[in-house]
Parts: structure tokens; C-alpha cells; sequence
């Protein structure tokens, strides 16, 4: 008896553990996408800001694309940090 | 498209107060009177009065309406805990459950006919992850102090300056897109109701949108909670 309600257990256990997962997954995965674009888009933003409102136009299109390029690189790390974050939890 | 009937609005404007016509108000007591407001106050007032109604004195041997609320809270919990350890989730409880609940009831009450989900307006969306944005970096700066700031460089100080950066890009990107994520989805629930009542109403055709506005309603609010708790969990931790 004592054996069969520890196997429950353990399987009850396993449960919820996958119902975590799938929760965690959701809000995760749901949000990697949009955040991935979007760091995109503020980094071209930021680029555009400096060039035409604070240098007023002198460095044009130059600040513009260094920041689009920092913008993808954001995105990326967003990944890479996702990508390390599952891993961890999954060990 | 004709605007929709909000029961909140008609009263108000039955006893007199102005109503603005479009989604910004002139005058203060306009902008107090923009629905999405009213709406929340709706549901701030159900959350007071509701429990106070259901729970009565707190008993050993709970009845109906204290199982109920027994049960949401021992639920929330336990699904912090999982998350993110008995200390710290009993810390951050009340901040947290209290999104869960206030979301939840906000995007369902868009459901009925004659109301309107407060999280289908971007200023409730954005304040609300201004204070889980704001609350997961004040969580850092006390666990860590100044060293807080090692979240930001990176581990190679040569490439600090660069991570910085990214890690600005990075916050912002947090910020637009867990307000964007919640808005978006209740305010599309809320047009395709809208429309569909509109055009097809008498046949029931919103039905299955209907039920697929529950589920989106759920969902949205256990992920935007999520969010926040892998963000204070994230803000905790060492810094790699």
C-alpha cells in the first residue's frame, strides 16, 4: 500500500511538473516573438531619435543603422538568454 | 461602425456627468469619465464588495463561498511557490495575485453586452507593466545593492559599454511588449465581438468567439502574471 500511493505520488509529481512546463512555455514562447521585433524596432528608433532630433540631422543615416544593428543584437541576446534560461530549468 | 451601448456611460449620462465621445476626454472630469476608467472602478468596487458578500466571518469549516475564495488563493499560491520558491513568492503574493485576479475579471467582463475590458485600453496595459517593471529593478537594487548594475555589462568588461546598450534595448523591447501583448489580444476579442454581434448577432455566430474569449481572457492573464515572475525571479538571481 505504502508503495502504490508513492508511485502515485511521484506520478502526481511528474504531473504538475509538466503542467509547469507548459504554462512556463506559453508565456515564454508567446513573448520571445514580440519582444524579438520590437527590440528591432527600438533600436532603429533610438538611432533615428539621436539622428534627427538630438545631432539635428548632421550624422543622417549613420546613428541610424549602428542602433538597428544594436537593435538586432538585443534580439539575439533575448534569444540566447531564453535558450539558457529553459536549459537550466530543464536539468 | 456604431458605437456600442455601455451601460456605465448611459447612467452617467443620465445623471448628468459629460461622457467623451472619443476615446480621450477634454476637460478632467471627461478624462475621469472615459469608460475604461469607469469600467475599472466597476471592477475595483465588485473585487471590495464580492468577497466582503461571499466570505462573511471567517470560519474552520468553510462554507460555500469561502471554499471558493480558499481555493483561487491556495491556488495561487501553490502555482507561485512552483514557480518561484515559499520566500520569496510569499513576499511578492499580494502584488501578484492581485494582477491575476484584477486581470482575469477585466477581460472577462468584456464578455456581457453593455461592458468594456479595461485592458482593451493601452493606459491600463501600460501602467500596469510600469509597476512590474518598476517593482522587478527595485527588487534588484535591494537584493544586490549597487552590484545590481553587473545585470547590465555582461562578464567581459571590454564589452560592457556594448551590453549596456543592448540591455537598454532590451528593457524597453520588456516594457512595449508585455503591455502591447495583453492589449492587443483583448482589444481584437473586443472589435471581433463587437462586429460579429453587429452583422451576424441574431444567428449566434459569436458563440464560438465567445468561448475562445474565455480561454484568451485566461490565458492572457496567467502569462502576463508569468512574465512578472520570471522577471522579479530574474532580477533575484546572480548575476551570471
Amino acid at each position: 500500500m505504502p508503495r502504490r500511493r508513492a508511485i502515485k505520488l511521484s506520478q502526481s509529481n511528474r504531473e504538475r511538473k509538466e503542467e509547469k512546463g507548459i504554462l512556463s512555455d506559453l508565456a515564454n514562447y508567446s513573448q520571445s516573438g514580440m519582444t524579438f521585433a520590437l527590440s528591432v524596432v527600438i533600436g532603429f528608433g533610438m538611432g533615428w531619435y539621436l539622428d534627427n532630433k538630438v545631432f539635428g540631422g548632421r550624422t543622417a543615416p549613420w546613428l541610424s543603422f549602428l542602433f538597428l544593428g544594436f537593435g538586432i543584437a538585443a534580439g539575439f541576446k533575448h534569444l540566447w538568454d531564453l535558450s539558457r534560461r529553459i536549459a537550466k530549468d530543464d536539468d | 461602425m456604431e458605437h456600442p451601448i455601455l451601460f456605465i456611460s448611459v447612467i452617467l449620462n443620465w445623471i448628468g456627468l459629460p461622457v467623451p465621445h472619443g476615446p480621450i476626454g477634454g476637460t478632467l472630469l471627461e478624462k475621469l469619465t472615459e469608460p475604461y476608467l469607469t469600467y475599472s472602478w466597476l471592477i475595483m468596487a465588485f473585487l471590495f464588495v464580492v468577497p466582503k458578500l461571499t466570505l462573511g466571518k471567517l470560519e474552520l469549516v468553510p462554507g460555500t463561498g469561502q471554499n471558493f475564495w480558499e481555493a483561487l488563493i491556495g491556488g495561487l499560491m501553490d502555482f507561485f511557490i512552483e514557480h518561484m520558491g515559499r520566500e520569496k513568492a510569499r513576499m511578492l503574493f499580494p502584488v501578484l495575485a492581485t494582477f491575476f485576479i484584477y486581470i482575469v475579471l477585466a477581460n472577462m467582463i468584456g464578455l456581457l453586452p453593455g461592458f468594456m475590458s479595461p485592458t482593451s485600453s493601452l493606459n491600463i496595459t501600460v501602467a500596469m507593466t510600469l509597476i512590474v517593471w518598476l517593482l522587478h529593478h527595485i527588487l534588484g537594487f535591494r537584493y544586490h545593492g549597487w552590484k545590481y548594475y553587473k545585470h547590465f555589462t555582461g562578464p567581459i568588461a571590454v564589452m560592457a559599454p556594448f551590453m549596456i546598450i543592448l540591455e537598454l534595448i532590451g528593457n524597453f523591447a520588456r516594457l512595449v511588449s508585455l503591455s502591447m501583448r495583453l492589449f492587443g489580444n483583448i482589444l481584437a476579442k473586443e472589435i471581433l465581438l463587437g462586429v460579429l454581434f453587429m452583422l451576424v448577432g441574431a444567428i449566434f455566430a459569436p458563440l464560438p468567439i465567445l468561448c475562445l474569449g474565455v480561454l484568451v481572457s485566461l490565458i492572457q492573464a496567467v502569462v502576463f502574471v508569468l512574465l512578472s515572475v520570471i522577471y522579479c525571479v530574474g532580477a533575484m538571481e546572480h548575476a551570471h
